[in-house]
This record gives structure tokens, C-alpha cells and sequence, in this order.
């Protein structure tokens, strides 16, 4: 049977077995395995979990035209590993929780769904114009953003709700079976609803939504009031047409990806991760495939912060840094800091998703001096193709990567395993002709400079996360992922002030392995603009039961026991008068008593943390914006693999020394160079040295000590400071 | 100060990168706490940071036209209050004869000592909603003198070694109008103290002597690239011209703002001498707003990438002689001064045009705005808007660039936002009926303008007073090589008794009436080339997203579009782009 052969469109809804799939029908299977599948722009990563405890990472080389052709090689090859037919590799596995970039690519690459959008009368143009923003203030030639959906595909209708949710002007129902007549002429595979003050009053989208539906059963329909039922038109606006534009892409990509897999064999479940960390059944997914844009990174931090549990920790900051972006998040007391909006390619989105800042520095990223003579790098990288200089493809711009093979810090013939060899020479050449000779400076100390710079950006990425949010980043320890962050994590600690660094031993597939750690996740909110004070309870609570019954419902669907069920309650509230929210997660305990002095208190004390100052001394006062409830169903976890013990000594690793230039030091000296492969618990390794693995090298940097711990994972210490 | 402490590269780059993300930290804070919506929605803020002799080390510009008076600002309080300096203090300032720009602008400065020396200032200004004078929200246009517009701050010690100056801060408040100010005054002392731990830490880790000497060599290579970039223009001396329109006094009558710009291979020098003298009115600059105006549009011309610092500044001079509407001598009135930079961009791009015409961009829309206050929605509010959506048209195109849809002024070139149409109808007791792209505003070319937008509210409650400024309905963004103007602006009332009101420039009109209709229209930005260079299938495309009529297609571009299927007329355009002939004068009417 052809892996790769496409199933056929459905013609109407999701009828496959895998969608539905209960999680407690899970328990049957003698041997099963559970799979964490991470879709990047290069690899596409497998975490596999057997249920005797043995565990199995690999990759394959993306296949961006259609990503589960390489989600189906990768099951291929892991089935080979395991010495079974891939029929029978599938049949055994119980869960598949996949991470997937089919929408973040339909809207970087614009080739989303024919969308179209239905909005009140004078305001089709919010959702091209952004608010008026330039983001450059003195770059004539920035222009804006070409709108998903084109101004003649955005179309109004009369009709008209006032700002606190009263009809002032009905729909006007035949304007909307017009549009929908019009669509289907134009062959509109996607419409997004979105009516100036819906928050408020929701019903004429409903209506609108259900005579659309009657013209146009089979096209992607989505309202505003259902995506994100908050105030702010732009964000609404934005978020939905995003939805609309995304939906049927992520529809065909799931359709085709389940037929696959049941050719093959497979009955358990699968699931999908969304932009908040956790994850949902396709069926769930597709009411919100907006809620995947940013799904990317979403993983990694609760895979970090199980690394950091064995250390009593539930804080950590967890780095990613690949071939050509650099993210930094946050996990404090257990949970990834999440944001409520954020930015995709310069367009809104407002739903939950991981805080996570993405700079533009990673191994490809390209060192180069501006017209004043100082050195820069990044954000230009470059890439796969050609790659750093030391690819040997053509490449002959100097690159973070060319820096650290020029330093030592990377072995020519163990790049990649050894799949990839490297030509120092040619990064020496483009360091020398575009760094060193316009610096006046030796090479070494070009690409010690390359490095310097490079991480100093990086810093700032964690800055942006931690200080800038009001947090010291010296109170948290830094967990390292991705293929290129061994190599600079001691010196952004060392920036940061940060003591401890911990590098899972899978490290280069942290998302793939943080995916089999996810619990169930729906987030629901609801606008209520109200004095916190005055707010009758009775409504309050009704309120966020309704949103609960909605959680309640979808965790139902994908049938989480309810002793697994978990909702948590946060409140948006602001003095009265300003603009902007901040979030307040409530306990049960004070809901329960409706202690509202103890509700306005907790909003003091974060406000203070956030800006700096608190107003409960003043007669200002409090309002509440939004309610937002998340519905969580928690899956058990397995426990992490063990590491065998070693001892101390890690002798039966060591490899050879190298002359490296260290970029902190500038001076070359030998160092050990230890096999990554063959540390055991225990093994402890005094800076300076490197660690090699197949997929990473990690710089273990002066003044810093590391050590195998029972989970493989590689704990460094600054013991200097 | 050490002349011999090393200068390590790396570091400098190192320390460029952490001055930005120091000011960007403080402008977040002023973002998130004022409950202005000027500045928390429309960010008209700027945040910075300055070394100890008041020299900019970087600045986060929401609204550039604000920017340019800090560091002299900082300089003058560095002068004045010499030997009373001390860790803790705080100092207000607005003083438009003191080098501030703009009365409603006020700016909070805060020294920054480390081991008891002072080493640095941070400072925060933004557009308050009040500030005293005859007319709330400030914009006076009776105002002759500077008291009928605002209360005079200038440089005021408010907070002395931690301790709040209490009498001094009740004077001040006391005489200002809103409650609301003195709460976003905190929010701007709290944003320049969360720029002082954050200089502190930076200077902890490196050591002053090595923060002094790093930061000369960064002015140095920023003045190295602003001189090279300066250097890539011919010498010579080039002269525009332009004009204001209104003095908001004698209805008709123009003044004239003339510039020289004289390349000297590195350097450059902006000359206004023989600018028309100050008015009698509220329409005159301070040498910080003409400053500002003048410094915007140069760095618009050249690499985006320049670091900003005062480096950047060195090549440049400029030039404004006192009593001039550009630098209005004490104690004229000058509310309206930061609304002159249009003009004074305008006529800069057509003094540089000749000897840079793939830099300059086309005129932008000129300002033409309205500032509203009255009874807010709930029972006892009073709000104060400025209705930044309404006034932000097009920018000029460029060579290879169509203009900016919607951008607004070019004083802040992008970076004022529109209030969210569904937070305007929570804070004011107004009905948002339209807010889109102007249909054929755009100045045609074959890079065209921007579009305005045209913008319609109903108003929503008795005793609303509103305020018009600018002079945007007068002259429209001009073309270049052969681009055709943008549209003009207007602001009309349509009041419930069916009479129409079409407002002037600086009326100041009261007790409008519920149930009126405001409509406004800002116009695009001027175009670039000649518009039957521009290609067919862009026009249909735009006809078909109906920002262009085919009346105008046809018109202006010389392509015929069936208005009933918006298919292209491919013979037609041909025939009629063929009879012109390439490079003739774009911008004529059709012979029909």
C-alpha cells in the first residue's frame, strides 16, 4: 500500500473512527506505545513512548507540501525500529498527539481557504487597515500587510447592536441570502461572521451564521461570538477571519492524515495541540483551528518543566533556539505563562497562546556590519538552502553556525552524527572577508564577537519574557531545547545571572516528547463590563457555569472521566478608566464565598507586580472585563525514562581534547570533548568542555559544572558566582 | 571620564541593543497604566533615555514629532538646577519657551546616579488630556498668548530625593482640569523609573568608565553612517517652499515657510531664514517642533537602520530664526505648532527632491482633525477624544512604493493607532456609522498615494463641544514626477434639523446636539510617476476592491474597466495608453 497515496476528500462532516475515539477505551491494549509527532520547518520529530518504559526519538526531514507524508515515514522507520510492520506498529499504539504547522503555513505561505467575511456596515475596511499601524516609524517603504480576505470579499449587512448589546437595527435577512447566493458564485470556500458590539449580543451572527448555512452547508462558517466573544473589534475582526481562513485547510490536512493512519491500522486516538500547550480531539480542533496558529513551540515547556521537577522546581524558563529563530518562554508554578493575544505576521490574534517571544537568531543566523561599522547579526538567516558557509552549498554569507566551527565549538566531522560534514575553511573565509577584515580584527576574535552578539540578542529574548513581565529571571532555571542551544546556553545564563541550566537528554525533540505530557485544554471567555463590586453574584455565577457546561461538554466528547476534570477561573480587570486588563486567576474557594475585597485584592497585588504601583488606597474602582474559564482533563503521565548510574567519573565518555576560543575568554586552549551518548547518571564534567550528541553539542563554559542526573538529563552549575 | 578605557566593538553593539530595550520597557509600562485613550490607545508618548550631559542615548517614538525636545529639554534642567541634582529627584516640565514643543506635551525627568554619580536621565513625555488654559483639552484657537492656552510648567523639581514635593504637585493640579492627568503623570514617573533600575543593572555589569567610553564610541559610529549617508547626496544648495494656510485669526490670510538645504559632503544644514514672520494666533512653531518636523523627514530619507542616537544628530544643523511662524518669540501661542510639520516636510521633499528623487517620497495628507469633549456615556462623565481614526489619511508614494493606506500624519508616521471602534462607543456617548477607505483619494501614479478614509458618528449626547484643527483642507498631498495630488480633507456637521455645518479649520464649536451626524473625510497621499505606468491588471484589481472608480480608472490611468464585470478592457487600455504615449503629463483630464 502507498503511504503517501491521498485519501479522497469527504464530502460532508468528519465521519472517521479516530475522531471519536474514546481515551478510556485506551485501557484494552496489552502492549501499546503513545506517540508525540512535532511538525518543524526542517525536522519533523518523534517522541516514542512504549508502555515497558523504553523510549525512541528520531527524525525525518520535513515535507512541507504535504506534512504527513513525513509524519508517515517517520512511523515507518519508527515501526522498523521496533522490528514491526508498520500495520502492526499502528494497531499496537494507543494515543498519537501531533503537533502540526498546516495553519501557521497557510497563513505565512497565504495560501489559506477562499475567505470571505460578513460585517456590520462601515467597518469592512477594520480588518485591512490595523488600526492605522506602520510599524517602522521611519521606513517609507514598509507597506502594510496584504488583508486575508480582499476588500470586495468583504461585505457588509444592515443591521446594527449598540454598545451595550441593544438591537438598534434588525438584520436585514435578505441582504445575507444575497451574499450567500454571491459566495457561492465565487466559490467561497470560507466565511467568517464578525458584527460591530457581538460581545455584547451575539444573536444577530446567529442568525446571519444559520442563513449562510442554509446556502452554503458545505463552506467553512465561523461567527466572532463564537471564536472570541470579547470587546475590541480589531482583535475580533482579525482573530475570525484568521479562523475562517485557516479551517478548511486544517479540515483536509486532519481528514487526510486519519485516513492514513486507520489504512494502516490504526484505532487509538488522535490528538492535536493547540496554542495554549494543551490539546484536543480533531473534532474540538476544527471549531477553533486559530487556536493552532501558534501551536509550534507549544510543547516544549511542559516537557522543560518536568525536567525541573526532580529539583523541586516548578519554575523554569525554558530556550529554543534552531536554525533560524530563537524562543524563549516562561513556566511558573507548573504552568507555561500563557497571553491572550499576540501576533501572527503582523496580523492579530486574540485566543490563548503560549507567551512566547520569537527572535530572529539561530544557527543560520547572518553576521554582518552596518554602514557605521558595528557588528550585527541576524535577523537574516541563512537557512537550509544555502545554509552557513561551512555547508559547503554555496553559502558565503558568515553564520552563527560558521562562528562556532571556526571557534572549535563544533567538530567538522560530527556534525549532525556525522551525516553533515562541515568546511571550516570556508567559514573562516566568510568570516575574515565580511567580519574581521572591516572590524580589523583576527578571525577568532571576529567569531568570538559573531557569538557575543548573538547571545546578547538572545538575552534580551529572555528579558522579554521575564523583566519586562516584572519577573527576575535570576529566580528561574533555564531548560534548553532545540538543536543549537548547547552551544550558547551557559553564556546567556551567565548574562541572565542565571544559576542553573538543564539540557534534557532529548533536548533536540523537547516538543515532540512535552506533547505526550499535555493535558486536555479548552479555554472560553465571556465580556462583561461591570464594577467587580456591584456585579450580582447570581450573574456571575451563572456565568461561569455556562462557560464550565462548555468545557464540561468537550471533555465529555473526548471522553475524560469527570474526576479528571479541572476548570480554572481568571478574571480581566482593570481600574476603572484604563484600557487595558490585567488577568487574575481566582481560586474556587474564594468564588465559593464570593469574597470580593479578597478578588479586588488579588488584582492590587498583581497590578503592583506587573507596573510597578497599586491604587487600593484610592476611591478608584474596579471593573471586571472578562471572565475566562479553562476546562482541563488531565491524562495520566509516564514517567520519565531512567538513566543508569555511572558514578562520578565520566571517563568511559571522554573522547579526545580540542583546541577551542572560548568567545568569553578569547584564548585558545584545550579542552575534553565527552560523548553525549555514553554519560551515565552521575558523571560529573568541570568546565571547560563540550558534550557531543548526535543532535546537539552543548558548551560546558568556565565557571560552570555539570552533571548527569537519573533522567539522562545534563544539570550545569554556575559554580562562580 | 576615562579617554583611555578600551572600546571593545562587540560591546558597543551590545550596549545599542540594550538602550532599545530599555526604552521599549518603559514605553510598555506608559502603554498599559495611562487611561488617557490619546495615550494608552493612540500612544502619542515617546519614552527615552539620555546620558549625564542630557545626549540621547535611544528613544522609543510612538509620535516622533514629540521627540526631539528631550534632550535639549534635559540639557536645560541639567543647566538650570546645577549643584541641585540628587538621587531621587523627579522634575516636570512643558514650557514650549524653554525648549519643550508643545504646551499639552509634558515631560517628567528623572536623574539616574550610580555610586552617587550622576550618570544618566531618564524621561518620559506624552500628550495630556489637560493642561489648564481657556479651553479644556487645550486646543485654544481665540489663544494669543500662551497663558489663554495652558498652564506654563517649566522645569519644576516635583519629587526631591524621594520625597513628593506635595504643594508644588496640589499647584499644579490645581489648576488642571481632569482628574484622569495626575494619575497618567504617575504612569510617566513610573515608565522613567522603570528606565532608571534598568540603566543601574546595565551599569553595574559593565562599570561607569567603560559605559562612558562605550557610549562614545556608539554616538561616534552612528555619526559615521548618518555622515555617510549624507555623503551619498551631490552637494549643493537646494531651496522648497510651502505653506500654512490658517492662522485660526484673519480668515485668508497664507504664510510662507521657506527652507535651504546645503549638502557639504558630510554634513547638512537645514536654513529656514526667510520664513514668514509669527501670527498673532495659536498657529506658530517653537524651535523644538520645527526641530523635530525637520529631523523626522530627513531620517525618513535615508537608511532606516541607523541607530538612533544623539550620534545621528551631530552632521545635522538647523536653522530657524527667532520670531519666524517657526520659532514664534515669547510669549505667542503655539498649541498648533507640532500640525506645522507637514508643511515644513513638504517643503523640505521638494527642496531634496531634485538631487534625491528616488528617496523623497510624494506629500502626505495634511492634517485635518477634531478634538470632542462632553458628558460621557455614564451619569457624571466627562471624556476628552482626540479622533485619531478620522484624521489619518494617506502617505506619499515613493519610487517603488505605493503610499501607506490610512497612515495619518506624517508626524507620527504610523505610529498613533486608531481608537477600537467598539472602545470609542464604550467611552464616548457617540454611534460609529462608518469608518473606510476614501474611494478614489488616492494621488494617482505609477506608485500611488495612500488612501484616506472617510469616517461618520452619530453624536450621542447635548453639550458635546468639538474642536477643529489643521489646515488639510486646503492643499493636498502633491505629486511627483509626474504623480498625481491626493484629496483634500473636510469635516462636515449634519445636524438633526437638517442643517449642515461645514466646519472650518480651528473652529472651536460648541453645544452640538445629540443625533448630529460628524462626517469627515481624510484624504490620500500624492503619487509617484506617471499613472499609465502603472499596471492594468493593479487598476482592475483596485476597481474591482472599489478604492478606485472606473470613472477615475479611466480618467487617471488611462484603463477601461466594464463597471458591470470588472473585467479589464485590455483592447481599449491599450488604444488609450498607446494615444498618449508613455511619460506624458498623467494627471490631465481625458478628452471624452
Amino acid at each position: 500500500m502507498d503511504r503517501n497515496a491521498n485519501c479522497p476528500p469527504a464530502k460532508t462532516g468528519i465521519r472517521s473512527a479516530a475522531w471519536q475515539t474514546a481515551a478510556d477505551q485506551l485501557g484494552d491494549m496489552k502492549e501499546s506505545f503513545k506517540i508525540g509527532i512535532d511538525v518543524g520547518g526542517t525536522f519533523t520529530d518523534f517522541f516514542i513512548w512504549s508502555d515497558d518504559g523504553n523510549t525512541r526519538a528520531l527524525k525525518v526531514p520535513s515535507t512541507p507540501h504535504d506534512p504527513s507524508e513525513a509524519v508517515m515515514e517517520g512511523l515507518a522507520v519508527a515501526a522498523q525500529m521496533e522490528g514491526l510492520a508498520l500495520q502492526d506498529f499502528l494497531s499496537k499504539t494507543a494515543s498519537v498527539v501531533h503537533g502540526t504547522t498546516v495553519t501557521t503555513n497557510a497563513v505565512l505561505t497565504r495560501r489559506g481557504a477562499r475567505t470571505a467575511l460578513v460585517t456590520t456596515e462601515g467597518v469592512r475596511d477594520a480588518l485591512e487597515m490595523r488600526r492605522g499601524i506602520r510599524e517602522e516609524r521611519y521606513n517609507n517603504r514598509l507597506q502594510n500587510v496584504p488583508p486575508l480576505v480582499p476588500r470586495h470579499l468583504r461585505r457588509a449587512v444592515a443591521g446594527r447592536v449598540d454598545a451595550q448589546g441593544k438591537e438598534i437595527l434588525p438584520l436585514d435577512l435578505s441582504e445575507v441570502r444575497e451574499l450567500a447566493n454571491y459566495f457561492q458564485s465565487q466559490d467561497i470556500q470560507a466565511v467568517a461572521v464578525c458584527f460591530m458590539n457581538s460581545f455584547a449580543n451575539p444573536q444577530q451572527e446567529h442568525l446571519a451564521e444559520s442563513l449562510l448555512r442554509e446556502t452554503l452547508p458545505r463552506v467553512y462558517l465561523c461567527t466572532s461570538s463564537n471564536v472570541l466573544p470579547t470587546i475590541r473589534f480589531y482583535n475580533r475582526v482579525s482573530t475570525t477571519v484568521l479562523n475562517a481562513y485557516t479551517g478548511p485547510v486544517l479540515r483536509d490536512y486532519l481528514q487526510n492524515l486519519t485516513c492514513k493512519l486507520e489504512r494502516f491500522g490504526f484505532s487509538g486516538i488522535l490528538l492535536i495541540v493547540q496554542s495554549s500547550g494543551g490539546m484536543a480531539l480533531p473534532s474540538a480542533v476544527l471549531e477553533k483551528p486559530a487556536a493552532t496558529l501558534l501551536s509550534g513551540p507549544a510543547a516544549a515547556p511542559g516537557a522543560a518543566v518536568a525536567f525541573c521537577r526532580p529539583y523541586g522546581g516548578s519554575n523554569c524558563i525554558v530556550v529554543d533556539m534552531g536554525g533560524t529563530s530563537f524562543d524563549a518562554s516562561l513556566v511558573r508554578d507548573g504552568r507555561v505563562e500563557l497571553k491572550n493575544e499576540g501576533d501572527i505576521e503582523r496580523l492579530r490574534i486574540a485566543l490563548p497562546m503560549l507567551d512566547i517571544v520569537t527572535i530572529g537568531a539561530g544557527g543560520g543566523s547572518i553576521g554582518w556590519i552596518d554602514g557605521g561599522g558595528l557588528l550585527r547579526m541576524g535577523p537574516e538567516s541563512a537557512g537550509s538552502q544555502p545554509g552557513p558557509a561551512c555547508y559547503g552549498c554555496g553559502g558565503l554569507q558568515p553564520t552563527c553556525t560558521d562562528a562556532n566551527l571556526t571557534l572549535g565549538l563544533l567538530d567538522p566531522a560530527f556534525f549532525a552524527g556525522g551525516k553533515l560534514p562541515l568546511f571550516p575553511d570556508l567559514a573562516a573565509k566568510a568570516i575574515e572577508q565580511h567580519i574581521a577584515i572591516p572590524l580589523e580584527m583576527s578571525v577568532e576574535e571576529a567569531a568570538a564577537g559573531m557569538i557575543e552578539v548573538i547571545n546578547n540578542n538572545m538575552t534580551f529574548g529572555v528579558r522579554e519574557i521575564t523583566v519586562k513581565r516584572g519577573l527576575d529571571p535570576r529566580e528561574f532555571p533555564m531548560v534548553v531545547a532545540g538543536g543549537a542551544a548547547g552551544l550558547h546556553c551557559c553564556s546567556i545564563a551567565r548574562h541572565l545571572e542565571i544559576r542553573a541550566v538543564i539540557v534534557p537528554g532529548h533536548a533536540s525533540v523537547l516538543c515532540a516528547l512535552g506533547m505526550l505530557l499535555a493535558d486536555y485544554q479548552h479555554d472560553f471567555v465571556k465580556s462583561v463590563m461591570a464594577p467587580l463590586r456591584s456585579f450580582p453574584a447570581f450573574y456571575l455565577l451563572a456565568a461561569i457555569d455556562d462557560l464550565a457546561q462548555q468545557g464540561e461538554s468537550l471533555l465529555q466528547r473526548e471522553r475524560v472521566p469527570s474526576h479528571a476534570v479541572q476548570h480554572e477561573v481568571s478574571f480581566e480587570l482593570r481600574y476603572s478608566k484604563q484600557y487595558h486588563e490585567v488577568s487574575v486567576p481566582i481560586p474556587w474557594e474564594i468564588l465559593k464565598t464570593d469574597d470580593r475585597d479578597e478578588m479586588a485584592r488579588l488584582f492590587h497585588r498583581e497590578h503592583d507586580r506587573l507596573y510597578g504601583y497599586e491604587l487600593s488606597d484610592s476611591l478608584t474602582g474596579i471593573d471586571l472585563i472578562n471572565i475566562r474559564v479553562r476546562s482541563k482533563g488531565l491524562t495520566a503521565k509516564p514517567d520519565l525514562p531512567r538513566c543508569p548510574w555511572g558514578g562520578r567519573d565520566p571517563g568511559a565518555a571522554y573522547k579526545r581534547h580540542r583546541s577551542v576560543f572560548s568567545p568569553a575568554r578569547r584564548c585558545w586552549e584545550p579542552i575534553p570533548v565527552f560523548d553525549g551518548h555514553r554519560l551515565a547518571a552521575g558523571n560529573q564534567i568541570g568546565g571547560p568542555a563540550l558534550v557531543e550528541r548526535a543532535d546537539t553539542t552543548v558548551f560546558i563554559e568556565h565557571g560552570w559544572q555539570g552533571r548527569i542526573d537519573e533522567w539522562g538529563a545534563l544539570l550545569l552549575e554556575n559554580i562562580e558566582s | 571620564m576615562s579617554k583611555s578605557h578600551p572600546v571593545d566593538k562587540v560591546l558597543v553593539s551590545i550596549l545599542a541593543r540594550a538602550f532599545r530595550s530599555i526604552t521599549d520597557e518603559m514605553s510598555i509600562s506608559m502603554e498599559k497604566t495611562t487611561r488617557s485613550p490619546i495615550l494608552c490607545e493612540a500612544r502619542d508618548f515617546v519614552t527615552g533615555l539620555y546620558d549625564s550631559e542630557g545626549n540621547m542615548l535611544e528613544q522609543t517614538e510612538h509620535l516622533p514629532i514629540l521627540s526631539f525636545s528631550l534632550s535639549p529639554v534635559c540639557r536645560h534642567i541639567i543647566e538650570r538646577f546645577q549643584g541641585n541634582i540628587f538621587q531621587g529627584d523627579v522634575f516636570f516640565h512643558n514650557d514650549v519657551f524653554s525648549f519643550g514643543n508643545q504646551n499639552n506635551d509634558v515631560a517628567v525627568f528623572k536623574p539616574i546616579f550610580f555610586d552617587g554619580q550622576l550618570v544618566g536621565w531618564a524621561a518620559c513625555k506624552g500628550h495630556q488630556a489637560d493642561i489648564g488654559g481657556a479651553v479644556r483639552g487645550g486646543y485654544n484657537p481665540d489663544a494669543t498668548e500662551v497663558w489663554q492656552e495652558a498652564l506654563r510648567i517649566p522645569a519644576v523639581k516635583i519629587i526631591e530625593k524621594g520625597k513628593l514635593r506635595r504643594d508644588v504637585w496640589d499647584l499644579i493640579f490645581a489648576n488642571i482640569r481632569l482628574e484622569s492627568v495626575p494619575e497618567d503623570m504617575r504612569a510617566e514617573i513610573g515608565s522613567c523609573v522603570v528606565g532608571e533600575r534598568r540603566l543601574v543593572s546595565l551599569i553595574r555589569k559593565y562599570g561607569v568608565e567603560s559605559f562612558e567610553a562605550h557610549k562614545k564610541a556608539l554616538f561616534d559610529a552612528t555619526r559615521r553612517m548618518a555622515a555617510a549617508e549624507i555623503h551619498a547626496i551631490p552637494n549643493g544648495t537646494y531651496s522648497g517652499e510651502s505653506t500654512v494656510y490658517y492662522d485660526g485669526r484673519h480668515p485668508g490670510r497664507h504664510y510662507r515657510i521657506r527652507v535651504s538645504v546645503i549638502i557639504e559632503d558630510e554634513q547638512v544644514t537645514f536654513d529656514f531664514t526667510g520664513t514668514d514672520p509669527q501670527t498673532d494666533g495659536f498657529v506658530n512653531g517653537t524651535f523644538a517642533s520645527t526641530a523635530s518636523a525637520t529631523i523626522l523627514t530627513f531620517l525618513q530619507m535615508i537608511s532606516p537602520d541607523l541607530p538612533h542616537n544623539s550620534g545621528m544628530l551631530e552632521p545635522l544643523r538647523i536653522i530657524v530664526p527667532a520670531g519666524t511662524i517657526l520659532n514664534a518669540a515669547f510669549p505667542a501661542a503655539t498649541t498648533y505648532g507640532n500640525h506645522l510639520c507637514p508643511a515644513i516636510a513638504d517643503a523640505i521633499t521638494r527642496a531634496l527632491a531634485p538631487a534625491v528623487p528616488e528617496r523623497v517620497s510624494a506629500g502626505w495628507n495634511h492634517l485635518l482633525c477634531s478634538l470632542s469633549t462632553g458628558p460621557g456615556p455614564a451619569p457624571g462623565d466627562t471624556y476628552v477624544d482626540i479622533l485619531f481614526m478620522g484624521l489619518k489619511g494617506g502617505s506619499g508614494a515613493l519610487r517603488g512604493v505605493d503610499g501607506y493606506d490610512h497612515i495619518g500624519m506624517i508626524d507620527a508616521s504610523g505610529g498613533v493607532l486608531d481608537q477600537d471602534y467598539e472602545m470609542f462607543e464604550q467611552m464616548t456617548p457617540h454611534l460609529l456609522l462608518k469608518h473606510e477607505f476614501l474611494t478614489d483619494s488616492a494621488g494617482p501614479g505609477e506608485f500611488r498615494g495612500g488612501l484616506g478614509v472617510e469616517t461618520r458618528y452619530r453624536v450621542g449626547s447635548d453639550e458635546t463641544q468639538i474642536v477643529i484643527f489643521g489646515d488639510g483642507d486646503v492643499e493636498p498631498g502633491f505629486g511627483i514626477e509626474g504623480g498625481g495630488p491626493g484629496t483634500l480633507n473636510h469635516i462636515t456637521l449634519h445636524y438633526p434639523d437638517g442643517a449642515i455645518c461645514r466646519a472650518r479649520s480651528l473652529d472651536l464649536i460648541r453645544n452640538v446636539p445629540a443625533g448630529t451626524v460628524y462626517v469627515q473625510e481624510a484624504g490620500g497621499g500624492g503619487g509617484y510617476g506617471c499613472p499609465h505606468n502603472r499596471p492594468a491588471e493593479t487598476v482592475r484589481r483596485e476597481v474591482q476592491n472599489g478604492i478606485i472608480s472606473p470613472a477615475r480608472a479611466l480618467a487617471d490611468y488611462a484603463v477601461a474597466v466594464n463597471p458591470d464585470t470588472l473585467e479589464l478592457d485590455l483592447t481599449e487600455t491599450r488604444r488609450l495608453r498607446a494615444l498618449r504615449g508613455e511619460g506624458e503629463d498623467a494627471h490631465e483630464a481625458p478628452a471624452e
